[in-house]
């Protein structure tokens, strides 16, 4: 059992790193926490991380830009059914689309795309910066332990709209219900930061970690 | 991207203000020396420091206290507030202040400030402080036609080592930074940003180090670090990624 969390320039992976680490000792687990971009590591990875920070289109780019990245990915994850998590960017790329700075195809794993957010009252600042409260619309083994109320660390301008209602997980209230949270067979996906959002992401990283979909 | 903790001069004290209101001052410390050298001891690398008596009236009041900072730290300082002629700048680099800050002169005679940055180099800082997107001068007592972006601009390819953009709208205030504005300036310009103002926490810098981490020489800090919402240590751990 082994963690790969994926580097291909985006994002701030120590701090991820470092959250899974901590989530492993606490757990008492013997999982080694792997920073790679070797698509050979995640065929030997029993869990991948995808992170990512920025502008949509950058990073696609990005991932593309690693020589059978994307390729190993869809085979880990779509054929292999290896739990995925995907955190902010690295979430929203599981998308079909991301409207961010023009039209960017998505891993397209999930459908539904990645819009602008558009809070109704014009005092809520872009980008949706800080700590909300999660809301939570279904169960899920991920996400065991935690309940509505419980806050997270936001930080992003853009949300991911599901075409399938049944695929959002959880939302917090920016003017309008924002995805925090989506799902879907051995992909699970968060808008906030979990390695940022102190017990509440601990707890959800430990869960993951012990996710067998 | 690196901390600058400021440290901000009035009457030879460090405080804060809210949105630049010298009667809304919040005295931290009368020993801005200390304050400097607990900075340098959380491993800060850079301490900004900002005469505000200087600023509104012209000249340096705070004298004493930034000699004694300079003479507490080995850290480099830079120093802005009140320096508006070339002996005020010569003044100050000659005491051993890293780098100056130009404000209100890089606005007022911009080609002069050209000159001294092709001069001075890294050793020039621009200090652009700006209301709703407009450049405000004279200690942010009177707001210019110009927008920050266009001041910017003129000091593109002009060897400053750095600009420093404060929206005076989120200074103090505890609401957040101007992401976008700075964003737009970091992208438009290849001088070094440094962001200021509206960081109100550590989860406010994590958040700017976040979105424009890659795209951000720096971010100054005042009044969280001293209400307790940003530890120094902390925060330049963070950054460093540790």
């Amino acid at each position: 059992m082994s963690v790969a969390i994926i580097d291909y320039g985006s994002g701030n992976l120590r701090s991820a790193a470092k959250a899974f680490e901590r989530a492993v000792g606490e757990l008492g687990l013997n999982m080694p926490v792997q920073v790679t971009n070797k698509p050979d590591d995640l065929g030997s990875a029993s869990h991948i991380v995808l992170p990512g920070v920025g502008a949509f289109g950058d990073c696609r780019l990005g991932l593309d830009a690693v020589t059978g990245l994307t390729a190993a990915l869809e085979e880990d994850v779509i054929r292999g059914g290896k739990p995925f998590l995907g955190i902010c960017v690295g979430m929203q790329l599981m998308a079909s689309y991301g409207r961010e700075h023009g039209d960017h195809k998505g891993l397209g794993w999930i459908p539904g795309e990645v819009i602008h957010l558009t809070p109704s009252d014009s005092a809520l600042k872009i980008p949706h910066m800080g700590w909300n409260d999660l809301v939570f619309l279904d169960n899920h083994p991920v996400t065991k332990d935690l309940s509505d109320g419980d806050h997270a660390y936001f930080v992003h301008s853009y949300q991911f709209s599901c075409d399938n209602s049944k695929h959002c997980l959880s939302t917090v209230d920016y003017g309008e219900p924002v995805t925090a949270m989506i799902a879907r067979d051995n992909m699970i996906g968060t808008q906030f930061h979990p390695e940022k959002s102190q017990s509440v992401g601990l707890k959800l990283i430990a869960n993951f970690l012990k996710w067998r979909p | 991207m690196i901390l600058f903790p400021a440290i901000d001069l009035k009457d030879g004290c460090c405080v804060r203000l809210r949105q630049g209101d010298m009667e809304q001052a919040t005295v931290f410390s009368d020993n801005p020396a200390e304050m400097a050298k607990k900075f340098e001891d959380a491993g800060c690398e850079w301490i900004h420091v900002v005469d505000l008596n200087g600023a509104f009236e012209g000249g340096s009041v705070n004298g004493q206290a930034i000699e004694a900072i300079l003479d507490a730290v080995n850290i480099p300082i830079q120093l802005g507030g009140g320096i508006r002629t070339l002996e005020d700048m010569k003044y100050w680099l000659d005491k051993g202040v890293a780098r100056v800050i130009l404000g209100t002169i890089a606005v007022k005679s911009p080609d002069l400030v050209l000159k001294v940055c092709k001069h001075y180099g890294d050793k020039i800082a621009i200090g652009i402080d700006a209301r709703g997107g407009q450049v405000a001068v004279e200690g942010w007592a009177e707001t210019s036609s110009m927008h920050a972006l266009d001041l910017a601009m003129m000091f593109e390819g002009s060897g400053a080592g750095a600009i420093i953009y404060t929206d005076i709208d989120k200074d103090g205030l505890m609401e957040g930074p101007n992401i976008e504005m700075t964003e737009i300036l970091a992208q438009s310009t290849s001088t070094p940003i440094i962001l200021s103002g509206g960081i109100s926490s550590i989860d406010d810098l994590y958040g700017v180090y976040e979105l424009l981490g890659p795209l951000l020489y720096g971010a100054i800090s005042g009044r969280a670090i001293y209400d307790g919402q940003l530890d120094p240590k902390e925060a330049v751990e963070m950054l460093k990624g540790e």
